[in-house]
């Protein structure tokens, strides 16, 4: 045990004539959660698996611990993965399938049992070694996955979307689950998924991928506060974008001056410095609700077109006057909403919530469709409280 | 009537005209009689004239047409002429049974090899080598069994016509069956499994013995099962690579005996032994592919077992 930490440099992979990992080097840290996050095609299962050993890379070094382990089989590298399918061997006992890779690992046999035991100790399936993994549910079936990468006590643990085939509620409670176990275990988790939610409630940092390459690196937070343009801030969470111009640029004392139609707004996050055509992000909990003819700064008339209750929160979907649609969240605080479809409404966008980005030069349906392309929108799963 | 005369003619038409085609004409869930008996048909077409040999091996005259009474004494009873006492007929049992185990026993290794070795080591030479997997589709039996003959009789003259030339013959003409049905396992169950060996530690050849080959014993069982009861069927190849009357099996026997010298309800016992160690074989092969892919919880385990076992 020990080390795990890997770099990334450089990294190509190229199957004919597809880019499917397009240049990436990262570090991450010994003993780090880190998420490579992005949708599908996005190249993070090809990075994964050319450090799991399945796939050669073409060009570019994995350094694992300092050593170059770009050309080993895998069967020779101390890290071991989570697969989405749990390949568990179907003919195996949940203690056999286990224990399958220590004969490998030069375990004493007296020895085995033990770590089997606290192997699934640490799942929580003690009493189920006799069982086959047909007779386990997939939350189960995951657990026995990884108790089997677990017990080797592998520097690195690759999950494949471990997550991916299991039911929403289920999935969030071995999200929480999965994180306080890496906590536990100590070792360098490098995890892939498609799910924002998952990033980021797990990791402790996170590279958001896209084409085959890193968009932006950091801690959730970060990422989630702080994206550097619109495909990211839409990808992570829901993001309200709008098109705007830039009136007079701004510093880190001056805030950005923008024109949103007929409307002018100030803005003091993000690229303030632009000029020309720029997208505008807000995330949904940043937007507040008035009354219709309120005056302030950042106001912005609009219309409530469409309210979701969820319960905790209501979704009010407003239309602004300068066309744009926003969506916002009001919490149920047990007084009914003072709002109904064609209600106007004055919206308020602070300063500080309202985000520069670059304009990518589509348009934000666009985006919208790139972010959200293989996955089902779940308005309920979108927008982390 | 009298309320349709408000309404225009045209769109009256056009109204009974879309009716008329929208109506069901008779009922469409009743039993569909036509299918039903060619169906009928059919399975009496091919099976009564079995049944109808069967029946007179338990003959109880000489005769092959005329039902005399129930009896065993071509199997059992019958001194000269009864499958048990007679040399020639039980020695044509007991070789079509070498011939099946061993023929299984050499082909069936080979086919899995085979079937690993193209699926899982891609290259030109794998492709190539996927027409010799369906070779015995393409040549005729007989063609083969022909040149096969010339071979161990003219250059391969340490490959005696009998026992090891039949089985040589068997091996080349079956290997088909191994070779497809593991390699259709081999698709459907993927990489998954053997990448996971791997990365548990497991070196290549380690990932195809303690992962691979467990995950293939369904298939390797059903192909076995195939090969045997298509061996024990097999009339062409061992005709011609049969030398001594001690090595002919039970289908050459039948075949040389039918006009003329050991005819009698006593070929129709040797016949009905065949069928019934190849049906026998077949119900072993479905219930055992069952019973081996029983933890893979599909609910068309029975299907995928009939294909299994008759490899289509």
């Amino acid at each position: 045990m020990g080390g795990g930490n890997i770099k990334l440099e450089s990294l190509i992979k190229r199957f004919d004539d597809f880019t499917a990992v397009d240049d990436i080097s990262v570090e991450i840290r010994a003993g780090e959660f880190f998420s490579l996050l992005g949708p599908s095609g996005c190249g993070k299962t090809t990075t994964l698996r050319m450090v799991a050993g399945f796939e050669p890379p073409t060009s570019g070094e994995i350094l694992l611990d300092g050593v170059d382990v770009g050309n080993w089989p895998p069967h020779r590298r101390n890290v071991n993965t989570v697969f989405q399918s749990y390949a568990l061997f179907p003919f195996l006992t949940v203690a056999e399938n286990v224990a399958f890779g220590m004969k490998y690992k030069s375990v004493p046999k007296s020895e085995r049992d033990d770590r089997v035991a606290e192997a699934l100790g640490l799942v929580q399936l003690t009493g189920y070694e006799h069982r086959r993994p047909n007779q386990l549910s997939g939350g189960q079936q995951q657990r026995v996955a990884l108790a089997r990468a677990l017990v080797l006590r592998p520097s690195v643990l690759l999950l494949d979307e471990p997550l991916g085939a299991l039911d929403a509620k289920l999935r969030r409670a071995l999200q929480v689950e999965l994180g306080a176990l890496q906590k536990q275990v100590g070792i360098t988790f490098l995890y892939v998924t498609h799910d924002q939610e998952e990033a980021l409630t797990m990791s402790d940092r996170l590279a958001v991928m896209n084409h085959g390459r890193i968009i932006q690196l950091g801690t959730p937070e970060e990422v989630y506060n702080e994206p550097v343009d619109a495909y990211v801030a839409d990808f992570l969470g829901v993001s309200n974008l709008m098109d705007a111009r830039v009136e007079s640029g701004g510093n880190g004392q001056r805030p950005c001056r923008l024109r949103l139609g007929d409307f002018c707004l100030e803005a003091q996050t993000g690229q303030l410095d632009a000029a020309g055509a720029v997208k505008l992000a807000i995330r949904p909990e940043r937007i507040h609700l008035h009354p219709y003819e309120t005056s302030g700064d950042n106001l912005v008339p609009g219309m409530v077109e469409r309210l979701v209750f969820l319960g905790s929160t209501t979704h009010v979907y407003v239309r602004l006057a300068s066309g744009s649609a926003l969506q916002t969240l009001v919490r149920n605080d047990g007084a009914a909403l003072p709002y109904s479809q064609g209600t106007p409404v004055s919206v308020g966008l602070p300063a500080d919530s309202l985000r520069v980005l670059p304009d990518p030069g589509v348009s934000v349906a666009e985006i919208h469709e790139k972010t959200t392309g293989d996955q089902v929108l779940d308005v309920t799963s979108t927008t982390p409280s | 009537m009298a309320s349709t005369v408000d309404k225009p003619v045209a769109a009256r038409s056009g109204v009974d005209k879309l009716a008329w085609r929208g109506r069901p004409r008779g009922n469409p869930w009743r039993r569909p009689w036509l299918m039903e008996g060619f169906t009928w048909l059919y399975i009496a077409w091919s099976i009564v004239p079995i049944a109808i040999a069967v029946l007179f091996s338990f003959n109880k005259g000489a005769s092959q047409a005329t039902w005399q009474g129930f009896s065993t004494k071509w199997y059992v009873g019958s001194q000269v002429t009864s499958v048990l006492h007679n040399p020639s007929l039980h020695q044509a049992v007991i070789q079509t049974l070498v011939l099946a185990v061993l023929t299984t026993l050499i082909c069936v290794p080979i086919g899995v090899g085979f079937a690993i070795g193209i699926d899982r080591w891609r290259s030109r030479t794998s492709t190539g080598l996927n027409f010799v997997m369906i070779f015995s589709f393409v040549v005729p039996e007989l063609l083969l069994a022909v040149a096969l003959f010339l071979l161990v009789t003219q250059a391969l003259t340490f490959i005696r016509l009998g026992t090891s030339a039949e089985v040589a013959g068997l091996v080349v003409w079956n290997i088909s069956w191994p070779a497809i049905i593991v390699r259709a396992r081999l698709i459907t169950i993927g990489n998954t499994y053997e990448e996971a060996a791997a990365d548990l530690g497991a070196s290549r050849i380690g990932a195809i013995r303690r992962v691979l080959l467990p995950l293939l014993m369904p298939a390797i069982f059903a192909s076995a099962v195939l090969v045997f009861a298509s061996t024990v069927d097999d009339f062409v190849i061992v005709e011609q690579l049969s030398s001594t009357a001690a090595t002919q099996p039970m289908s050459v026997l039948i075949y040389a005996n039918v006009h003329g010298g050991l005819s009698g309800p006593a070929l129709n016992a040797l016949a009905t032994i065949m069928l019934v160690i190849s049906v026998a074989a077949a119900l072993i092969g479905y219930a055992g592919y069952r019973w081996m892919t029983r933890g893979e919880g599909t609910s068309k385990r029975g299907t995928e077992a009939l294909t299994g076992i008759t490899g289509i």
